[in-house]
């Protein structure tokens, strides 16, 4: 290279002129510097204020998770365009990174390390499938990024496999359990239980065992059906013997296939019909039609305005959240509970994060100490109610609500408050 | 199915250059292999893991190719030797306090010769089609046996684990980093490739080439060709196996989704895409599936449908490469 340069018209304007030296530009240079440091920190936050917080969050928006993580999106916009429209978390805008994990353990790995290696995430919220939640666990341990699950029911999430980087702001299966068997057991003494033939229905079969047991009830059997199975006939009609009851433990279409089919077998006259509510989702409830009409069961979240449900807080969240899921689908579902997880998961992370001044990764740590032990009260952040995350475990007890399907809709039965829902911790956080 | 192997012409002189083909062949080997060995000190976090992934993945479809390329047997049980390697390092992972590295490598390549052995004695009594779909059937009751034996498998949500450390017994001991598990795997995949490239040119290899061409003359002319096609479809297995152990240490986790069939149809993609019959064309397929699915996702998003553009060029290789993307450089080389 030549210094060929200085000798043209520009360069001399700026050089040999007067109008700019050597001296002058190192002179104003140190100047800006200097007053940069010496302005006041709340300007300096103010002109950091247009660099927004990045949210990263891994749902499934194809495969087999699709439709569920498609509306757990809903949830997440819709927090994310209340904080940014109230001026954002500590005075920064909101950005969410959604990657779609594709509902495969290996593709949601690859994506979330891309999350914190390359996007560099602030923090994470999300995680639809119990076992991508957990093939992620350690990308979160070891990029030291806060990890809000959403939706993710497996229990060990809180438990054998909990560590300090992941939090659950709602409620699992043995809670649900602690909330339903009182009721159960008044509804009938002996049971049945059918549940998906995988890690999220054994594991709840067994939470249902061991509570109807200590409510002195009794599980005289239980049937396992494969996930996905078209046609449970084969499995349901062997079910008979000295039973009172019914217990499903299903979801998504697996739900739907079990609800008609255990009707169109009279099982559903013949005993007590009750079961895990994400058989009665909104979205499954127009495909069964009133051959659920009976059906008792037990969610963290339903589409009704009854009980303490019946809030202008919770008017407000449903109206919008239908509008929007109207958008996704036309045939307008119901919000339903990944709608309100993902929305109060995102509020949750929110409060944790103005609670700890939290500006960027490097203070995980403090953001961990916000957010353990906080309580998340009933209001516009959390339309589903009052919630604490223990400090022991990450792990929150939300109220539960025990509800009779009818007429294609929801009537609240029983609420049951978070408090009479907790199971002691069985969390070690490794040091 | 006629595929040549590469090193069919490997005693011929290369015109111009005056060089051997051996001699291009192991400088070009070299260079290579330099180059994976320097690529994690230039590479940001994210692309060294992705490369390391690759490789395995790469490993995987290289076994495969002994029964594809070199046997003429489309294996669509792969997924299952991959998932046992990967079950059995995790079960020694979980079981033996501290995690042991070479311990993990021992559960995982038994669990894969396990599965290889039984898959291998039933399905090599058939041929061609008969033998892919029942590999395909077993491995799918692999699946389901893992899938549902959650006691043991952990069942949809797998198994998570702590990674073991690097340890050479007496000598070194620490912890893996990115780039020292990105040199371990390029040492395992290398020793694999120089392995199975052995076997293919020696008079094993020779026979199950010939079975490849014409099963029935390689019997007519005295071979045991069950007892050779059971070999292939456990060494196989063994390589499938100790790919799906470098991909559980690597991520620290095991989940039955890799059992599944899908990861055998992959593996089939990698190497119609690579070149069968190269064993290096199918880690180039698997390089270039990842590499062209990643761009696809940072030029159109993450949420693009990369499997549609993904489908067409896949398309567009067979019916133009169809020996592919190493044997056109083979042939655009040799030109």
């Amino acid at each position: 290279m030549t210094e060929k340069w200085k000798e043209e018209k520009w360069a001399e304007d700026i050089w040999h002129r007067g109008k700019t030296t050597r001296r002058r530009l190192v002179g104003w240079g140190a100047g800006a510097i200097g007053a940069m440091m010496l302005v006041p920190a709340p300007w300096r936050a103010a002109f950091g204020a247009a660099k927004p917080f990045k949210i990263g969050s891994e749902q499934p928006l194809s495969g087999a998770g699709a439709a569920g993580g498609k509306t757990a999106v809903v949830g997440l916009q819709m927090a994310a365009d209340r904080i940014n429209k109230n001026g954002g978390i500590n005075g920064r805008p909101v950005e969410l990174d959604i990657v779609d994990d594709e509902s495969s353990p290996a593709v949601a790995r690859q994506k979330s390390e891309k999350l914190v290696q390359e996007d560099n995430i602030d923090a994470h919220v999300g995680g639809f499938l119990s076992n991508i939640c957990l093939a992620c666990m350690p990308v979160w341990v070891d990029a030291k990024v806060v990890n809000m699950i959403s939706v993710c029911l497996d229990t060990t999430l809180t438990t054998t496999h909990c560590n300090r980087y992941s939090f659950r702001p709602y409620d699992y299966a043995p809670a649900q359990a602690v909330a339903f068997a009182p009721t159960l057991v008044t509804m009938a003494k002996k049971w049945h239980i059918a549940y998906l033939d995988y890690a999220w229905g054994q594991a709840t079969r067994d939470a249902y065992i061991a509570e109807i047991k200590k409510n002195g009830g009794q599980v005289t059997g239980t049937t396992g059906i494969p996930l996905n199975t078209p046609d449970m006939t084969p499995f349901l009609s062997k079910i008979s013997g000295d039973i009172e009851g019914l217990f499903g433990i299903f979801f998504g279409k697996d739900g739907v296939t079990v609800a008609t089919q255990a009707y169109d077998l009279g099982l559903t006259k013949k005993y007590k019909w009750a079961g895990d509510g994400s058989i009665s989702e909104s979205t499954n409830l127009i495909a069964i039609g009133n051959k659920i009409d009976g059906f008792v069961a037990i969610n963290r979240y339903i589409p009704v305005f009854q009980g303490p449900l019946d809030t202008p807080y919770h008017h407000a969240w449903f109206d919008e959240a239908k509008a929007r899921l109207a958008k996704i689908d036309p045939s307008g579902p119901l919000p339903d509970k990944y709608v309100q997880s993902n929305y109060e998961a995102l509020n949750a992370l929110k409060i944790g994060m103005e609670k700890s001044k939290f500006e960027g990764r490097g203070d995980t740590m403090k953001l961990i100490e916000a957010l353990e032990g906080l309580e998340l009260k009933a209001g516009p952040d959390f339309p589903q109610g009052d919630k604490t995350i223990r400090k022991e475990d990450h792990q929150a007890f939300p109220q539960e609500f025990i509800f009779e399907v009818s007429g294609g809709t929801y009537h609240l039965k029983e609420t049951v408050p978070g408090a009479k829902t907790m199971v002691p911790p069985a969390c070690t956080f490794s040091a | 199915m006629t595929t040549t192997p590469l090193d069919k012409t490997s005693a011929l002189p290369l015109g111009k250059s005056g060089l051997s083909h051996d001699a291009v062949y192991w400088i070009g080997f070299c260079v290579v292999l330099a180059l994976l060995i320097a690529a994690p000190l230039v590479l940001s976090e994210f692309w060294r893991r992705f490369l390391t992934e690759v490789l395995i993945w790469g490993l995987l479809a290289m076994s495969s190719d002994l029964l594809i390329g070199y046997t003429g047997i489309v294996s669509f049980g792969h997924s299952a030797f991959f998932g046992l390697g990967m079950y059995g390092a995790a079960g020694a992972l979980l079981l033996v306090s501290p995690p042991n590295l070479w311990l993990a490598m021992l559960f995982g390549l038994a669990g894969a010769a396990g599965a290889a052995l039984f898959v291998a004695y039933f399905s090599t009594r058939l041929r061609d089609i008969y033998f892919a779909i029942t590999t395909l059937i077993f491995s799918q009751i692999f699946y389901v046996i893992i899938f549902t034996w959650t006691a043991v498998t952990g069942g949809e949500n797998g198994l998570i684990f702590d990674r073991p450390h690097l340890s050479i017994p007496f000598l070194y001991n620490a912890r893996f980093t990115s780039t020292t598990m990105h040199w371990f795997v390029l040492a395992v995949v290398t020793a694999s490739y120089l392995i199975l490239r052995r076997i293919t040119q020696s008079p094993f290899g020779m026979v199950l080439q010939s079975i490849r061409e014409n099963e029935f003359r390689t019997r007519a002319i005295g071979y045991p060709v069950q007892r050779y096609k059971i070999v292939a479809v456990m060494l196989s297995g063994l390589f499938a196996g100790l790919a799906g152990v470098l991909y559980a240490i690597q991520n620290e986790f095991a989940a039955p989704d890799f059992v599944f069939f899908l990861t055998s149809g992959d593996t089939v993609i990698y190497n119609v895409m690579g070149g069968v019959g190269t064993l290096v064309g199918p880690i180039v397929g698997a390089g270039f599936f990842q590499l062209v699915r990643q761009l696809l996702a940072e030029v159109f998003g993450d949420q693009f449908p990369y499997l549609i553009p993904l489908g067409i060029i896949f398309i567009v290789m067979i019916i133009f490469l169809p020996q592919g993307l190493l044997g056109f450089a083979r042939r655009w080389l040799n030109k």
